[in-house]
């Protein structure tokens, strides 16, 4: 094992599941799942997702709803972390997303198309709204700052991109994670690609019939050892590993023999300096989807075994798209930290052509390393490995 | 970190040699565009089509949309200025964009508004998603190393170079390609319109600061390939990119470059000159672009590896500042690339003679 020297000492996380890392585990403990019909939104489409009920009023900024998400669980990561003025300290932001990202406020667009012009509110708006200069501003937070747009992965390659920063010495300390709100672009786009479930998603399970979209923020504290040290903080919960890798292969399917997962696995765990043996659990992608859940689950025999303890929190929180990477390394770091993992809510059956079976009930865990993967459009694959001092 | 190579297309052409003939030439006028919702034509400078048509790199790509296609040929040009035999699962891609893919995403608006929910196209849903290009990247070139997409509106390919950099020092890859891509569809023409007016002329004004200088809007993408080895044949070493430094506490170099281009007010660069340095800004040659930052570092890098000073484009002086006028051979081992944003935050990316 190589200690890279950086800690996590701070989560913070909002989703359908909870807000707040202690009440998310109740609702994984209580096999809660919050989804129900669209309602922040008009649509004709009847999926289920998983929304956030209710942002509290002190982090809502007006109508942008993936910042509001962000600074709720920046500030619950901030406290976690005991950091309060961060001025005097180097402090780095990096979130990932992808709706925040994008110019595609359809009334904006509606306007000019129907009148030859359109609300300058919107574009305002907008350009106020990258995520990791939102949130630097708004913490005043003075290192780097970067949003990651890289879909479904983005959350795990800006935790990424923040140990590397650390690692570097661009910054002592980095919030870095995923926003992501639910909005009717990408939930008509995944369901025009026939990938979204018109009931409650199944993650690795033999009659899976696709993902539901959520919501949602997580956000993780990443500290220098020694920026730790001197703050008089302590935590046993560190990073260790990062790869990532490109299939090469197509925009939305993976690559049948997942060579790209296979490969950002390989390299956090050579990283991290520990053999696949030593994981204790993943936290995999796990979205519900046909191909997503095979290639997966066929690489995670592959590297781990037919008998690694292996979920998708994806049934509690739905696929929070951009969010998904930094929740799901919340939740792989609170396992650790707790010591027990949630049932993979939502599957029932053994799928015999994927070699893995997600755990069934809650399940504890005893060793002091695991892993939580992402897998994107256009074949990007991530994995984070995270270990426990 | 070198650069070894450097693609690059705009509205002037495709590839460095194009580029250095436009930095040569200096200012030429850019064309008019329509705006057909407002029925009204403005000037900017869009990359012609002839430029992205490449029958043989882009052959798998026949629905990617411009976007993509330039992102494609940019990266493409820079592995192949550098005359590198590359490792493929050794090189990452770091894409950097204010926008992305913009138009693409308008496109899918169209389809909602005009067929509804369900009837909407999944070939554009997923080309409009910001993260296709660097994939339509790796596909084409058969490229394995990581690859993100990253935006951060002014900063975005200061930020990328920054993070390209830790890369290399964490011995992810042995070659980045870094670069940034933006388009300028009719929507983002509007915005600018209606934002900023128009230039009459069609001429961006760096150093005027005492009027605000109309932007004129551009597109185009840049990629340069770096890496942590051997200077030999590079263009320049990326030593430094500095976020939010007190400018006075910088190094004086023997250039300035700055990203003026209309879209912030120019004062803040004030602040960053030195009489003492010659200052250059070609932004009137390609564009008002929140990723101009790189064309100016594709135009520092070209400056030190041909030993050439080549005149700013635009000399309209207000302030009385040492400008870079004239075209000519000069000795230069330092260039800084300066940026500022419009709350007046900084970068600025210090280009190096390699040795």
């Amino acid at each position: 094992m190589k200690n890279t020297g950086v800690l996590i000492t701070g989560l913070g996380v909002i989703s359908a599941a909870g807000t707040g890392i202690s009440a998310t585990l109740d609702s994984f403990r209580q096999r809660q799942r919050n989804a129900g019909p669209v309602s922040i939104f008009n649509t004709s489409l009847t999926c289920p997702v998983f929304e956030v009920k209710q942002i509290p009023d002190e982090f809502i900024i007006g109508k942008n709803r993936t910042l509001s998400l962000a600074l709720c669980a920046v500030d619950a990561a901030l406290k976690d972390a005991a950091l309060g003025d961060l001025t005097k300290l180097r402090v780095g932001v990096c979130i990932g997303t992808t709706v925040a990202s994008q110019l595609n406020d359809l009334e904006f667009y509606k306007s000019y198309r129907d009148t030859g012009d359109a609300p300058m509110e919107v574009a305002d708006r907008y350009l106020k709204s990258n995520v990791a200069e939102f949130i630097a501003r708004k913490t005043k937070a003075r290192g780097p700052a970067l949003t990651v747009v890289n879909a479904c992965s983005s959350g795990t390659d800006a935790i990424g991109a923040a140990f590397s920063w650390l690692k570097n010495g661009l910054c002592d300390i980095a919030i870095a994670g995923g926003a992501d709100e639910l909005n009717l672009v990408p939930l008509c786009g995944f369901s025009s690609l026939g990938i979204v479930n018109q009931g409650l998603c199944a993650p690795f399970d033999r009659d899976r019939k696709g993902l539901n979209l959520g919501e949602g923020a997580g956000v993780l504290i990443l500290e220098r050892a020694d920026s730790a040290k001197s703050r008089n903080i302590y935590s046993d919960i560190c990073v260790m590993g990062y790869g990532a890798s490109a299939d090469a292969y197509h925009l939305t399917a993976p690559k049948p023999d997942g060579a790209g997962l296979e490969a950002s696995i390989i390299k956090a765990l050579s990283e991290a300096g520990i053999k696949p043996s030593e994981i204790s659990f993943v936290n995999a992608h796990g979205t519900g989807t046909t191909d997503n859940d095979l290639v997966e689950g066929k690489v995670l025999g592959r590297i781990f075994g037919n008998d690694i303890k292996m979920l998708s929190t994806k049934g509690f929180t739905g696929h929070t798209l951009g969010a998904a990477g930094g929740l799901e390394s919340a939740f792989t770091a609170a396992g650790l930290r707790e010591g027990w993992i949630p049932a993979s809510i939502g599957f029932k059956n053994k799928d015999d052509s994927i070699p893995v079976m997600p755990v069934m009930k809650e399940t504890k865990i005893n060793g002091r390393f695991a892993l939580s993967t992402s897998l994107a459009f256009g074949g990007n694959n991530a994995a984070l490995l995270l270990g426990r001092l | 970190m070198n650069v070894h190579g450097i693609g690059i297309l705009f509205s002037g052409g495709r590839g460095i040699l194009s580029f250095e003939n436009v930095l040569k030439d200096g200012w030429q006028r850019p064309a008019e565009y329509d705006i057909p919702h407002i029925n009204k034509k403005t000037l900017a400078y869009i990359v012609k089509p002839e430029y992205i048509e490449d029958k043989v790199l882009l052959k798998k790509m026949r629905r990617a949309d411009k976007f993509s296609k330039m992102a494609v040929i940019a990266a493409s040009d820079a592995i192949k200025d550098s005359g590198l035999d590359i490792e493929k699962n050794r090189i990452g891609v770091i894409l950097s964009t204010a926008f992305g893919a913009h138009q693409t995403s308008f496109d899918f608006l169209d389809d909602i508004i005009d067929y509804g929910e369900v009837g909407v196209s999944p070939i554009t849903f997923s080309n409009s998603v910001h993260n296709a290009a660097a994939s339509y990247i790796a596909c084409a070139l058969d490229i394995t190393g990581p690859t993100l997409t990253v935006t951060r509106f002014f900063f975005s390919f200061q930020s990328a170079l920054q993070l390209a950099q830790t890369w290399i020092n964490d011995n992810c890859c042995d070659h980045v390609l870094v670069g940034a891509v933006d388009v300028c569809g009719e929507v983002m023409r509007y915005v600018f319109d209606k934002k900023s007016g128009s230039s009459a002329d069609g001429k961006i004004r760096p150093f005027n600061f005492s009027a605000p200088s109309n932007p004129v809007p551009g597109e185009g993408s840049v990629f340069f390939l770096v890496s942590g080895r051997s200077a030999e044949n590079a263009y320049c070493r990326i030593a430094d990119i500095d976020f939010n430094r007190n400018p006075e506490s910088w190094e004086l170099p023997d250039i300035d470059i700055i990203d003026a281009d209309g879209m912030v007010d120019g004062k803040a660069y004030l602040k960053a000159l030195s009489l003492k340095v010659p200052a250059a800004a070609y932004s009137p040659l390609f564009g008002s672009t929140m990723t101009g930052s790189a064309f100016n570092c594709a135009a520092g890098a070209l400056m030190i590896k041909k030993q050439m000073q080549y005149a700013t484009p635009v000399i309209d002086n207000s302030e009385g500042l040492n400008l870079a006028d004239v075209s000519r051979p000069a000795k230069i081992d330092l260039i800084r690339s300066i940026g500022y944003n419009c709350l007046a935050e900084n970068v600025i990316v210090h280009l190096l003679r390699s040795t």
